[in-house]
């Protein structure tokens, strides 16, 4: 599975991620839990590509991803919403979700067949479908990006702060959805970052806590700070 | 008044088809790369010089006459496959993320060098191949004469515009080009080769001004000096337009034919300029032209 090691990363001269080390356990969620600006989305961006790394490496499966080129993850297997979305504004919602498929040039039926899953897990794309990306509600438009994700996360699915920003009602209903994504897609790894510990108890199998840009381990009945 | 101005603006019409292919390229590339190329012009000459060559080796070879019309595009897709790929790859990959004042230095220095290697290959004469526009003939509507390849140069132009727009809007290639238009970096994330697609769309630039130019070739011919005067109006048309608006730059050509046909109805004198003074008017309007706009990031 994904394993990072001694990842270091700074930004604009501020060191913004130390040695940070861990091996994801497969087929399960780990939650990223951290405070505003901790280094959540910069860990994501740098597993992802976008951010350049300045020592460390991060492997999935042992192939390491960091000399790649950013388009490379989708292919290899790895699913990513970021925590702004960024949805194509001027695509519908099903033109959005199909994009990574498309990208990788996967044959029409089979990106149809998991298109179908992505309706079938996330019941409300499929009535929004033809709704354009910047016609959708903040919410609602993760929920999307988390569709668009799965189109290729074989391997492993990175979440960016799902829940910030939902009403409770649609953080209820997009818990509920992970809970389910976790019992039809098993051997789909999770990592999911997040603000607050509390949100993501349900369906967290490991915890790990990041401060000032070091990831330290956690079992999952320790009590979060 | 009827005879004279319809014949001025078929005339005016068909030399802002070819424009807007040059423009529309511009354009197409400004959005996807983000890099203004000042040598976009060049590809409308060389693929002029391509044009004229073939269609005189078709000739000359005693092959049958309707074969230069094949030659046109042809001779387009050449230049297009050839130079396109080679240009981006070097150059132009190098410009990327550079401040614009770079750019603009990098791409006024290709300019030069294919200049000056058009006037080595070809030298300083003209060049005339005209057997599409004889081929064609002409016809008679209302009691006046149309060269026939001037309304086809017009129709043809209408087309690519609608072609255009259905291959960005509904092919994969097409969504993946509108995607990497809109937001580079998540297109990296969701899989998209974003080098490919720059390499696609500024190869498809390079075809539509080279097309534009093998397609004056049988009305005008070719002379030195075509490329710069040819990326001068194309720029004005496209700033016009919006830069990176593929209608835009529609709409702008025809507005600066209906200029350029006013002016030399009423004031020959202005003709040349009237192009710039349209310009001028719209962007102290309209800064991002008339289809365009600061923040969204759409062809
Ligand atoms: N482009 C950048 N240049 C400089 N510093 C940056 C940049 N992006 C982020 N930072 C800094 O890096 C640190 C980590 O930011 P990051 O966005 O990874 O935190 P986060 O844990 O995702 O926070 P949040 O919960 O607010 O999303 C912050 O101190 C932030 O100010
Ligand atoms: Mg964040």
């Amino acid at each position: 599975m994904l394993t990072v090691s001694s990842l270091n990363v700074s930004l604009a001269g501020a060191k913004i991620l130390r040695d940070v080390t861990f091996t994801l356990k497969p087929g399960a969620t780990t939650v990223l839990i951290g405070r505003n600006g901790a280094g959540k989305t910069t860990l994501l961006r740098a597993i992802m590509g976008l951010t350049p790394a300045e020592s460390g490496s991060a492997a999935l499966d042992g192939r390491q991803l960091l000399p790649l080129p950013a388009f490379a993850r989708a292919p290899a297997g790895i699913g990513y919403a970021p925590e702004d979305r960024r949805l194509i504004p001027e695509f519908s919602v099903e033109d959005n979700i199909i994009l990574p498929g498309q990208a990788l040039k996967l044959p029409q039926a089979e990106i149809k067949s998991r298109l179908e899953k992505v309706y079938a897990l996330l019941p409300e794309l499929h009535t929004m479908r033809a709704r354009p990306g910047n016609g959708v509600s903040g919410g609602q438009g993760k929920m999307v990006a988390l569709g668009r994700a799965l189109m290729v996360a074989e391997k492993l699915l990175m979440l960016d702060e799902p829940f910030q920003g939902l009403a409770p009602a649609l953080a209820l209903d997009y818990a509920r959805t992970l809970s389910r994504l976790r019992e039809t897609m098993r051997d789909l790894t999770l990592l999911i970052t997040e603000s607050s510990p509390n949100l993501l108890k349900s369906v967290a199998d490991e915890t790990m806590l990041i401060e000032r840009g070091a990831v330290t381990l956690q079992s999952p009945d320790a009590e979060a700070a | 008044m009827f005879e004279t101005i319809v014949p001025l603006l078929i005339d005016g019409l068909a030399n802002a088809a070819l424009i807007f292919l040059v423009a529309v390229g511009l354009t197409l590339v400004f959005s996807v790369l983000r890099v203004l190329n000042v040598a976009h012009g060049s590809f409308y000459s060389i693929g002029a010089y391509a044009a004229a060559s073939l269609g005189l080796w078709v000739v000359g070879a005693g092959l049958p006459g309707w074969l230069t019309f094949a030659s046109l595009p042809l001779s387009a897709a050449l230049v297009a496959v050839i130079v396109g790929p080679l240009i981006e790859r070097t150059l132009i990959r190098w410009a990327y993320g550079k401040s614009e004042a770079v750019q603009i230095l990098v791409t006024f220095g290709l300019f030069l060098i294919l200049e000056d290697l058009q006037r080595i290959v070809f030298g300083v004469d003209s060049f005339y191949e005209d057997t599409p526009v004889q081929l064609l003939g002409s016809i008679e509507i209302g009691g006046v004469v149309y060269l026939t390849y001037q309304l086809v140069l017009i129709l043809l132009a209408a087309a690519l515009l609608v072609g255009l727009k259905l291959f960005i809007g509904h092919t994969r290639i097409g969504k993946l080009i509108a995607a990497v238009v809109a937001d580079r970096e998540i297109s990296q994330a969701m899989g998209i080769n974003t080098n490919r697609v720059f390499m696609i769309a500024f190869s498809l630039g390079v075809f539509l001004a080279a097309l534009g130019g093998a397609l004056t070739v049988p009305q005008a011919g070719v002379s030195p000096g075509l490329g710069a005067d040819t990326m001068v109006l194309a720029f004005a048309v496209a700033a016009i337009g919006g830069l990176g608006k593929i209608e835009g730059a529609a709409v702008a050509a025809v507005i600066v034919a209906l200029a350029r046909v006013l002016a030399i109805y009423f004031a020959p004198e202005l003709d040349a300029v009237a192009p710039y003074l349209v310009m001028l008017l719209v962007l102290l309007v309209r800064p991002y032209g008339l289809f365009g706009s600061a923040t969204t990031r759409k062809i």
